[in-house]
């Protein structure tokens, strides 16, 4: 008598597997928005501040504030007006503050040029370490005199060819 | 370069404390100070139906100075400046408006709040806080101060004192 049959093995295997796809489809998506707002308004809320909120966006949070912004968003989606629209629309009551990605510009344009600017500073400090070392070497060969050479000639000489 | 390195050192030392620096939310200005201040309407909580009218806002032609109050019955700091709003509505209704804004709340709360406190001064009902996203405000209280002629003087986040409220009062009247 085998032990296992083939349906002994499947049998289980599908319960566990149902079970799984079950328990997958129960749980929806932490990023699935809710049924009344499209995806898009969460795309452009991702972008956005929660002004209360720590850390979070306004496609993240439940506050109140951030589900009226998601409104907002969605409506002015209804009214046919373009994501940069949408954003400028937060932008002039809050500032640039409310973005996630302000503009390069200010400030912030030398946040965004520092590491460019430090890259800059190494490699020039670099350059200048490399050219001082170069000269010191060069330095070092030419300052030995003409007697020194000779002499240092005569005793690399091998010792058969010495007078 | 190397020779000046006590310099470098205190240059980015530097540099990285004032970067580590977190803004207090208390300090975020306004965008819209020195600006018109948003026109809006909006309905009064029922108290003050007799007096004032259905609905009450900011509009132009005010001709009088304008304490706009954005608050919420949960909102604990609220109930702590409360009584010190109504105090000055008592003392300078003539001159200064003060208007409350309720956001994010229920009505039945609202009205529960204004009762416990007495307060005399209108208030108007924003249930989902859309006048406090045209206002850009970033939560509960806060207070914008508008003068005479619609400008926002300025933004008060957070309780209302009686210092600060003073010199507010001396910035928009005469």
């Amino acid at each position: 008598m085998r032990p296992w049959g083939k349906s002994a093995v499947i049998g289980p295997l599908l319960v566990i597997g149902c079970w799984l796809l079950a328990s997958v489809l129960a749980q929806p998506a932490p990023t699935t928005p809710p049924p009344d707002f499209s995806p898009r308004v969460f795309e452009i809320a991702r972008e956005l501040r929660c002004p209360v909120c720590q850390g979070e966006s306004a496609a993240e949070s439940n506050a109140g504030i951030a589900v009226e912004m998601r409104r907002i968003i969605a409506e002015q989606l209804a009214q046919g007006k373009s994501e940069a629209e949408i954003r400028a629309f937060f932008v002039e009551r809050y500032g640039d503050w409310i973005l996630y990605k302000p503009p390069a510009r200010g400030l912030t344009l030398w946040v965004w040029l520092s590491p460019l600017l430090g890259l800059g500073l190494l490699g020039f400090g670099l350059w200048r370490y490399l050219v001082r070392v170069g000269a010191q070497a060069k330095a070092s060969v030419t300052d030995v005199s003409d007697e020194e050479i000779a002499r240092l000639e005569a005793e690399l000489q091998p010792p058969e060819r010495q007078p | 370069m190397l020779r000046f390195w006590p310099i470098w050192v205190l240059l980015l030392g530097g540099l990285f404390y004032w970067g580590m620096q977190r803004p207090n939310p208390n300090e975020l200005k306004s965008v819209l100070k020195g600006k018109p201040a948003p026109t809006f309407s909006l309905p009064l909580l029922e108290p003050y139906r007799a007096q004032y009218g259905a609905e009450m806002g900011i509009k132009q032609g005010l001709n009088k100075p304008v304490f706009l109050n954005i608050w919420a019955s949960w909102c604990v700091p609220c109930r702590t400046e409360a009584p010190l709003l109504e105090r000055y509505h008592q003392r300078y209704k003539d001159q200064v408006l003060f208007l409350g804004v309720n956001v994010q709340d229920k009505e039945s709360e609202a009205l529960k709040f204004i009762q416990q406190y007495g307060l005399s001064f209108p208030s108007v009902y924003d249930e989902r806080g859309r006048i406090g996203i045209e206002y850009g405000y970033y939560g509960v209280p806060e207070t914008f101060i508008i003068d005479r002629n619609g400008i926002v003087l300025d933004r008060h986040t957070g309780e209302l004192g009686e210092a600060q409220l003073q010199d507010y009062l001396r910035k928009v009247l005469p």
